[in-house]
């Protein structure tokens, strides 16, 4: 299995995941990306930024075991996931999920299956900064419906 | 480094700014004015002789920040895409905290624009509280934060809401699994995580096994709740185990040593 997970504090490259997944071959059809944002508009109006928390250990177990559940649905040729942590100011990009395969269609649902698992069970957890103070942003019911799709 | 409005020569310059990206920017400011208490209670109570001063300073301030480029000779005129300012009134200081914040998508910084609005927003607020104050002072104007751009994002010491420390579980780095000290008696190391650890005001806990009358996550809970009400939060559904990092329900064993981590629902991505 050719799946690679990381979990940093300091902004990622939007390149990481691509050139790694391509690196040394020429057999890979399709790679799908997937990047995740922080809105300036969520649960209030006028969001400044966020602060991600995590559970160390258990996060990059949690986006290991999603990928490998990945690899046995699609024919997959690499999956990488990098999740940032700490705090982050809107515009700027929280999570990259790509995904390598023969033909497109198994690297669109699977980058879509682990994009869904991952909002549902990886163990992170968004504090927002709103101009009228900060609270945790709550889980939502379509993430979970979203998720019981597959 | 280097001055950039200066040129070659050392001569003034404005920068070229048409090679660079457009990001998205955003700068805070702040700055307060000082005046007497008896002052500051006709502000508050509205019955100072020029109406309704902070709505006024706070125009001032807006109208302000959109036209800086004619006020400081060698800055750009930016389409702003949204100012805001905020007052606060603090009696135990005895002065006005004026905060601009400045954001665009643009190819220049807006650091400018959010000082001039601070500095203008006091200015107004002195013109309109004169009549009955001379003794008034304008200070600590100063930029709070800036981000976006080639120079960084910047971010002043110890300043306010936007100053939050990233928070990260546990002592161990990111793909570390972190070992707690190990106890003296067999016990279960019991961790609250995110919305629950502040709700609880609690991060750790260790638990015996003897206090524990099965020896599972119920179990766990039961011991919990007997030390202290608040833990009774933990029987809530919404409530989530994991014993060991992997997701655990009631009836999961708990043995000596084990880490048990109690959180809400995950909402990351």
């Amino acid at each position: 299995m050719n799946i690679g997970v990381k979990v940093q504090l300091a902004p990622f490259d939007m390149a990481y995941g691509y050139e790694d997944l391509l690196a040394q071959r020429t057999d890979v059809g399709a790679v799908v990306s997937f990047t995740g944002l922080v809105r300036d508009f969520n649960e209030s109006p006028e969001v400044t930024g966020l602060t991600l928390e995590h559970y160390p250990g258990m996060t990059e177990r949690t986006l290991e075991d999603i990928s490998e559940q990945a690899w046995q649905r699609w024919s997959l040729q690499g999956v990488r996931i990098i999740h940032r942590i700490g705090y982050m100011a809107p515009g700027d990009p929280i999570v990259r999920v790509s995904v390598a395969s023969v033909h497109r269609r198994d690297a669109f649902e699977a980058c879509d299956f682990i994009m869904d698992y991952l909002k549902t069970q990886a163990p992170f957890w968004k504090k927002e900064h709103a101009q009228k103070g900060d609270y945790w942003v709550k889980e939502r019911d379509t993430d979970q419906h979203d998720a019981s799709r597959w | 480094m280097q001055l950039t409005h200066l040129n070659a020569r050392g001569e003034a310059n404005m920068v070229d700014v048409g090679d660079k990206q457009a990001t998205r920017r955003e700068a805070v400011a702040t700055g307060r004015i000082m005046m007497q208490p008896q002052t500051l209670k006709l502000l508050v109570d509205g019955a100072l002789p020029k109406g309704d001063v902070i709505a006024t300073a706070r125009i001032a301030g807006i109208q302000a920040a959109k036209r800086t480029h004619e006020l400081i000779p060698l800055c750009h005129s930016l389409s702003l895409s949204k100012v805001a300012l905020d007052f606060d009134i603090d009696e135990q200081y005895e002065c006005v905290h004026v905060e601009a914040m400045c954001r665009l998508s643009g190819q220049t910084g807006v650091e400018m624009e959010a000082l001039t609005a601070v500095s203008v927003a006091c200015l107004t607020l002195y013109d309109m509280c004169k009549a009955v104050d001379k003794t008034m002072r304008i200070d600590a104007v100063q930029l709070e934060s800036k981000r976006g751009g080639k120079s960084g994002d910047y971010q002043r010491d110890g300043s306010g809401y936007e100053n939050v420390p990233p928070i990260v579980t546990g002592t161990g780095a990111a793909g570390e699994v972190s070992i707690g000290e190990r106890c003296a008696s067999p016990c279960v190391r019991v961790k609250f995580l995110a919305e629950l650890r502040e709700r609880l005001g609690e991060s750790e806990a260790i638990i015996n096994l003897d206090e524990m009358e099965s020896r599972d996550v119920g179990g766990l809970k039961v011991a919990l709740a007997k030390r202290s009400d608040i833990f009774a939060a933990l029987s809530d559904r919404r409530a989530l185990c994991a014993v060991n990092q992997v997701m655990a329900n009631d009836n999961a064993p708990v043995t000596d040593d084990d880490e048990v981590a109690f959180f809400p629902p995950v909402t990351g991505g």
